[in-house]
């Protein structure tokens, strides 16, 4: 039996993360993981899932929420433990799969098969990738990167020990820019299939 | 013009919600820390009082036969009410042992059978369960079983969940104010005013017990529609647990039974034995120890001590604004407002409860506001139950106005989103909002026409 294999993402907005995540996941044949592990943790419930996407990789609202006895009514805050004990309970199970943002890298430290990996860009490639994927205008792109990546530093930083993007958090960090999304993917795949041979 | 002391106690009674209502900071930390500044500053550096500090800490009381056997004399007005405390944490004990024998999943879902699952007669029963329970047991309690429940049937019989939590939340805060034992704030007026059970019962009771049903019709009628297209299958019925399959240990399970039925017997009888609920709550967690021993350090581990903590502290900061006489004042300015009119206090007394308690929590305000009810009882000559009742029903009932004005709201929707069932404060607030001013206003009128 393949020793597993678990490949955690994070990704600036507009860096390709997502894409490059695919691509790996394609090309070492495991499963890819990213929103749609929604579908599996709450098939079934109905208007309700589509509804819960929207606080995803968020943080609570301050003055909103309360903690009591460990519980919270933060939908935010009990959907990220929620994602969180879903991603420990797959890598628990032996599967091997890419995870793309979701704090995957914080979640699964310490696991010896975890390969974590932070993918930036240059402003440049990321709005121009932004304007064509969303067919937005520039300032319109550059508007969504810098909320996006906000909203995604503030939540990886709530629940990280160490900070969104810093190097020391990762076993690798990448410039997107520099081979482009498919190259990148297969760099990325040679180092990962490096590392699993070293190992 | 405020006084040195009077100006710092309020300061650090301020900081104390704002940290409280921030929720940065662990709940029990911050009014441990308010407490301890309040005992070296307040009390020792500026009032330098050495005796106020061995008042507030109020310990000695704990080693008075009053204490545990009633007397006829109210309990000591300023500082730590150990009798709270001390029954809190009895009755957690005991809860923690139910839980643990699986009597609340069997109750919930022999309910659910006995209706046959079908979705309106689960809806009312499982309301008048909630409140039911909630008037001897905590409220976090009910709901933590009650809600993971209803997401399990929701589950299997493919329903919307949301419509019966909320319904449940909101019949469990107001199954809390019917008695003396099912909210803090109750233990709180109860133990400090020296009521009993049976008062609060006859008072606050039969007024949660007509809201009940409004209630009820008012959750029917705004869910009726997906109520009604909600349908059950044989098969889906089939492939539920039988509810014996709750029950882990049939023993245990005996022993949760006798020693809820001690809990209720002595609480409903305790104006006429003499014990007070400190007895009753060290009783019942003696007997849980015992006849659980074999999972008392699991049982022991669940007891909630932040609250317990939460609770030492809190009591310490109120001592300090009840010491340098804040309250009389604020009491003051309540009747002068009121112009020595009944029904004005009642009112003041009970929308202030209900708006405070529906943003900040109703413990702090409660125990705060009992001292001022006390002053403003003193001082205007009106009967101080009647403010006491007024004081009850809107801590307790204005708490389920928001998602977290109480702790059972907190864990109701927290339980939902953990399952993918999302509650936001706008979903929450169009049907709660409503209900609870119905009920503050209904109770208001019935407050008028009983006492006034």
């Amino acid at each position: 039996m393949e020793k597993q294999l678990i490949v955690a993402i994070g990704r600036e907005f507009g860096s390709g993360g997502h894409e490059i995540g695919e691509r790996i996941a394609k090309q070492l044949n495991i499963s890819f993981v990213d929103r749609s592990m929604l579908d599996e943790m709450f098939s079934g419930n109905g208007k309700h899932k589509e509804q819960i996407e929207k606080y995803e990789e968020d943080v609570a609202k301050p003055f909103l929420h309360k903690h009591v006895r460990g519980f919270t009514n933060s939908i935010e805050e009990n959907l990220a433990e929620a994602q969180f004990e879903y991603i420990r309970e797959k890598a628990a199970s032996g599967e091997s799969f890419v995870i793309v943002g979701r704090c995957g890298e914080a979640v699964l430290r310490g696991n010896e098969n975890l390969v974590s990996v932070f993918v930036l860009g240059d402003m440049y490639d990321k709005i121009h990738r932004v304007m064509d994927k969303y067919s937005l205008p520039e300032r319109d792109a550059i508007e969504k990167i810098n909320r996006h990546d906000r909203k995604r530093k503030r939540y990886h930083n709530t629940y990280s020990d160490f900070k969104w993007g810093d190097s020391r958090g990762y076993d690798l960090c990448i410039n997107s820019s520099k081979l482009g999304v498919r190259g990148t993917a297969e760099m990325l795949c040679k180092y990962i299939e490096d590392v699993r041979e070293r190992k | 013009m405020l006084s040195t002391a009077q100006i710092v106690a309020l300061i650090i009674f301020i900081l104390m919600f704002v940290a409280i209502v921030m929720d940065k900071i662990e709940r029990q930390w911050v009014t441990l820390g308010c407490g301890a500044a309040t005992l070296l500053i307040v009390f020792g550096l500026i009032m330098k009082s050495p005796a106020t500090i061995l008042e507030s800490l109020n310990v000695a009381s704990i080693f008075h036969r009053d204490f545990w056997i009633t007397s006829e004399a109210e309990s000591a007005s300023i500082g730590v009410n150990w009798s709270t405390i001390i029954f809190i944490a009895g009755m957690m004990i005991m809860v923690e042992g139910m839980a643990e024998a699986g009597f609340f999943r069997w109750l919930c879902m022999r309910i659910a059978k006995l209706v046959n699952y079908k979705p309106t007669p689960l809806l009312v029963s499982f309301m008048v369960m909630s409140f039911c329970l909630a008037m001897f047991i905590d409220s976090i309690t009910v709901i933590l079983f009650l809600a993971a429940v209803t997401v399990e049937l929701a589950k299997m019989l493919k329903f919307d969940p949301v419509p019966m939590i909320l319904s449940e939340i909101f019949c469990a805060n107001l199954g809390g104010s019917a008695t003396m034992c099912g909210d803090p704030p109750n233990i709180i007026i109860g133990t400090a005013l020296h009521l009993s059970f049976f008062d609060f019962v006859s008072h606050t009771g039969l007024i949660a017990f007509v809201c009940m049903f409004l209630v009820i019709g008012y959750f029917y009628m705004v869910y009726r529609k997906e109520l009604a297209t909600e349908e059950v299958t044989a098969e889906d019925i089939a492939a539920l647990p039988d509810p014996k399959s709750a029950i882990k240990n049939p023993k245990e399970f005996t022993y949760a039974c006798v020693i809820f039925g001690c809990a209720v017997a002595m609480l409903v009888t305790h104006a006429q034995t003499g014990l007070t609920v400190a007895f009753i709550g060290t009783f019942v967690s003696a007997l849980t120890m015992i006849l659980f021993h074999k999972d008392l350090v699991k049982i022991i581990k669940k007891v909630d001590y932040k609250t317990l903590l939460f609770f030492v502290g809190l009591f310490i900061v109120v001592s300090g604004l009840e010491a340098t006489g804040v309250l009389e004042i604020l009491a003051g300015f309540i009747g002068k407002v009121s112009g020595g009119n009944l029904k004005v206090m009642i009112a003041i007394i009970i929308w202030l409860s209900a708006i405070a308690s529906a943003i900040v929590d109703n413990i702090p305000f409660s125990a705060t506001m009992v001292p001022v009810i006390r002053a403003l009882a003193a001082t205007q000559g009106v009967d101080i139950n009647t403010l006491a009742w007024a004081l009850a029903i809107g801590t307790d009932v204005g708490g389920s106005a928001t998602p977290i004005g109480a702790s059972a709201n907190v864990v109701g929707t927290s339980v939902a989103a953990k399952n993918g069932y999302v509650i936001s404060w706008g979903t929450y607030l169009r049907t709660a909002l409503p209900a609870t001013i119905i009920v503050i206003t209904v109770s208001m009128l019935i407050i008028f026409a009983r006492y006034c």
